[in-house]
This record gives structure tokens, C-alpha cells and sequence, in this order.
């Protein structure tokens, strides 16, 4: 079984309710509904009900199949509102909320927030700035981590290490230029990612031009102290590094190269990459040389689930990324 | 609000936000180069007017500001 049917089997053990504030858009309303049919997520629709009741069903489908949580519905707003800032850890006053909650993207992270729906899935007609924005204003970031990152998993195939042949890296998306604080936090969040979504412990190497001070420079140094604040912040995570990537992942190299004792060299299953250059580089090469199915990039850091899919991407991906979503949504939710 | 006023409120809000003392902040203050911060901060000072202030402004525009003058200059317009 492949590690998207395995996640598709357990979205289906505890479908989480998904909020879908770009609904009328033809390609999410139709991943959407598939979704939602198929008994992975319970879909609510964001916006006039009315309108997204008629549209579903001039578009073939069974309407019914959709939750609607409509936007021109007085008492779900008053309701939304009144749990979103009973909570201590929210910015926006009731006034304020209201005039955001104008914007559909805002209206469904204002619900997911107040815990009526468990993910926002955005990005098909928002910019990724929009819902970054939108999500640090409404979701807010976890506790302890200063910045919103991304990680993807990738098969390779014929790679048998890592996790049972799969790989997290991160982040090929969204941090161009990490700090060491930064960088830091995006191994951190990474780890929890992995964990909440393939349920295994994270091996996670910071990876560089040096192993373990075989080279020297600036770009180094910043990877040495990404991991000894992560090993401060998290000691309970398996966070090692520096290692360049075959000393990261191959238990061959890492026997010559690493020589003292590491839980990651030689067996990472999460990778961070020093910046956004090298992350976009590999993951294409991963991609155009490795032949990889890769999934994501899923966004991480946020205080829940915010996610952006791209605009071009087609109906079967954003599937594929919405069951993603709900399994994570899931495992927060306990 | 008088213009003066308004300046004064929001660099106490820009103080709180970006935890800097508001004895070093003017309205010359660069976002990028003196404040280092983050996007979150600049969310979370957005969030702020918007609550103290009663005025709407678009976070990408928010993000785009260089100095506390020209998040004044926006925040006057917006009001």
C-alpha cells in the first residue's frame, strides 16, 4: 500500500469537517465533493448558501452531499464570533472580525478557529500570500515558532531508507532566507508534521556543504547554530546535523564520515535544507532524476491546519492534498 | 483624530507589537532594517489597529510599508 492510500484509509477512520471558502470555483467545488462522497471529509461549503446550493446542483451533483455554512446567516456569525474571541489566544475584537469575516477565506479560518470545522483548504483563487496572511492573522503560529515554513514528502523509487522509502524535506516552498532561528523552527515544525501525519518518530537531518565541520563559512555556521537552538527548544526531538545530504541519509557514508554517535546520520527520514535555493533545486531533481511522487508542499507552524493548494493544480491533486489535510486535522484533534 | 494623535498611537502600538521601547521608535522607523520582524508581527500590529483604531487596512499593503510614516500615511487614508 502507498503512503497516500494509507492516508486515504485513515481520513476515512475520523472524517474531519473541511471548510471550503473558495466553494463556487468549479475545480474545488468538484474535489470538494468527491471528497466528501467518497467518506473522506464532511465538505462545508463557505459562502451564500443559496447560490452554492443552485450551483452544486446545475453541476450535476447531490447537494446534500455539502454541509453549507452560510455567510448571510446572522446567528452562525454571532456564534462564530462569540467562541473565536472567547479564546485567549486570538487578536481580532468583535467589530474588527465582523469586518473580516466579510472576506469568505477569513469567514472559514474565523470557523475553524472557534473549532466548527478542523482545516481551511484555500488557495485556488486566493494568492499563497493571502492565505499565509490570513492564516497568521486568524490561526496564529504555535507556540515557540516564529515562522510560517512548508515541508513535502516524497517516494522515490528504488530509495529504500528514510521511512520505509518515503522522505520528508523541507522547506522547498515558503522561507526564502532562514535565519538560524528560523531554520530552527522550520526542522521543528517538520518533525511534528511527520509525525502527525505518517504516526512515526522523525530522524531529522539539517543538512549543508559540511559534515560536522569538514568545511567552514558563514553558510555553515548558520546550520551549526539552527541545530543547537533546535536541540535547546526541542531536546526531546531526534534533530541532528550538520550533514551533507549522503551523510544524512546513507548509512554507508555516515559510518565514514560521522564519527560519534547520531539517532539521524545515515537514517534521516526529514531533511531541511539550509535556504529556499537549495530546497527548490533538490526537490526538482528529486522530481526530474528520481522520478518521485512528491505531495505537498503542506504548510506547517501555524496554531492548526491552513492550507494553500496551488492555483493551477489539478482536481485529483487538490484531492489529494484536502485528505492530507483532514489526516493531520485528525491527528491534532486527537 | 488629529494626524499628530494618530501618529503617537501608532507607534505605542508598533512598540508593543515589535517589543521595542517607544522611546527608539520615530516615525522614520524602517520595518525590514530596524525592526528585523517577522511577518507575524506585522499581522499582529495590523490586528491591533484595526481593533484600537476602527480602520480596515489590507495586510498585503501593511506588509508593503517601509516606515511607521508610511503605515500612518495608510492608516489615515483608511480612516
Amino acid at each position: 500500500m502507498g503512503m497516500l492510500d494509507s492516508i486515504y484509509e485513515k481520513a476515512k477512520e475520523h472524517p474531519v469537517r473541511v471548510a471550503f471558502p473558495e466553494a463556487a470555483n468549479e475545480k474545488m467545488m468538484q474535489a470538494a465533493y468527491e471528497c466528501a462522497r467518497d467518506g473522506y471529509i464532511v465538505s462545508v461549503l463557505v459562502g451564500p448558501a443559496a447560490e452554492l446550493r443552485a450551483l452544486a446542483a446545475e453541476r450535476g451533483y447531490d447537494a446534500d452531499v455539502f454541509e453549507y455554512a452560510d455567510t448571510a446567516d446572522e446567528a452562525l456569525q454571532a456564534e462564530i464570533i462569540e467562541k473565536f474571541v472567547a479564546r485567549p489566544d486570538t487578536r481580532l475584537k468583535e467589530k474588527a472580525l465582523a469586518r473580516r469575516m466579510q472576506d469568505p477565506l477569513y469567514y472559514a479560518m474565523a470557523m475553524q478557529k472557534a473549532g466548527l470545522v478542523g482545516v481551511t483548504f484555500a488557495g485556488i483563487e486566493n494568492t499563497t500570500g493571502d492565505v499565509l496572511l490570513a492564516g497568521q492573522m486568524m490561526i496564529g503560529l504555535k507556540p515557540d515558532i516564529s515562522t510560517v515554513s512548508s515541508i513535502g514528502i516524497s517516494e522515490i523509487p528504488g530509495f529504500e531508507g528514510g521511512e520505509g522509502g518515503l522522505i520528508a524535506i523541507g522547506d522547498s516552498a515558503v522561507c526564502t532566507n532562514p535565519n538560524a532561528e528560523q531554520l530552527a523552527d522550520i526542522a521543528i515544525s517538520a518533525c511534528e508534521t511527520v509525525r502527525t501525519l505518517l504516526g512515526c518518530e522523525p530522524r531529522c537531518a539539517m543538512v549543508s556543504y559540511s559534515t560536522l565541520g569538514s568545511g567552514q563559512g558563514e553558510l555553515v555556521d548558520k546550520v551549526v547554530e539552527a541545530v543547537r537552538i533546535a536541540n535547546e527548544k526541542r531536546p526531546d526531538l531526534a534533530i541532528d546535523g550538520e550533514f551533507q545530504f549522503d551523510a544524512a541519509i546513507s548509512p554507508e557514508v555516515a559510518a565514514k564520515k560521522v564519527k560519534r554517535e547520531s539517532k539521524v546520520a545515515g537514517k534521516a527520514n526529514v531533511v531541511i535544507w539550509p535556504d529556499l535555493n537549495v530546497g527548490n533545486v533538490a526537490v526538482k531533481i528529486i522530481q526530474q532524476f528520481g522520478h518521485a511522487d512528491s505531495y505537498g508542499p503542506m504548510l506547517q507552524g501555524f496554531d492548526g491546519i491552513v492550507c494553500d493548494c496551488s492555483r493551477g493544480a489539478p482536481v485529483s491533486e487538490i484531492k489529494g492534498n484536502i485528505i492530507i489535510s483532514a489526516v493531520r486535522a485528525a491527528a491534532l484533534e486527537g | 483624530m488629529e494626524r499628530t494623535e494618530l501618529e503617537a498611537k501608532i507607534i505605542e502600538l508598533v512598540a508593543i507589537c515589535y517589543d521595542k521601547p517607544q522611546d527608539e521608535l520615530s516615525l522614520e522607523t524602517n520595518f525590514k532594517d530596524e525592526l528585523k520582524g517577522a511577518s507575524v508581527q506585522m499581522v499582529a500590529l495590523a490586528a491591533e489597529i484595526e481593533n484600537e483604531l476602527d480602520a480596515f487596512i489590507q495586510l498585503q499593503d501593511a506588509a508593503a510599508c517601509e516606515t511607521i510614516k508610511d503605515l500612518v500615511d495608510l492608516v489615515e487614508e483608511e480612516m
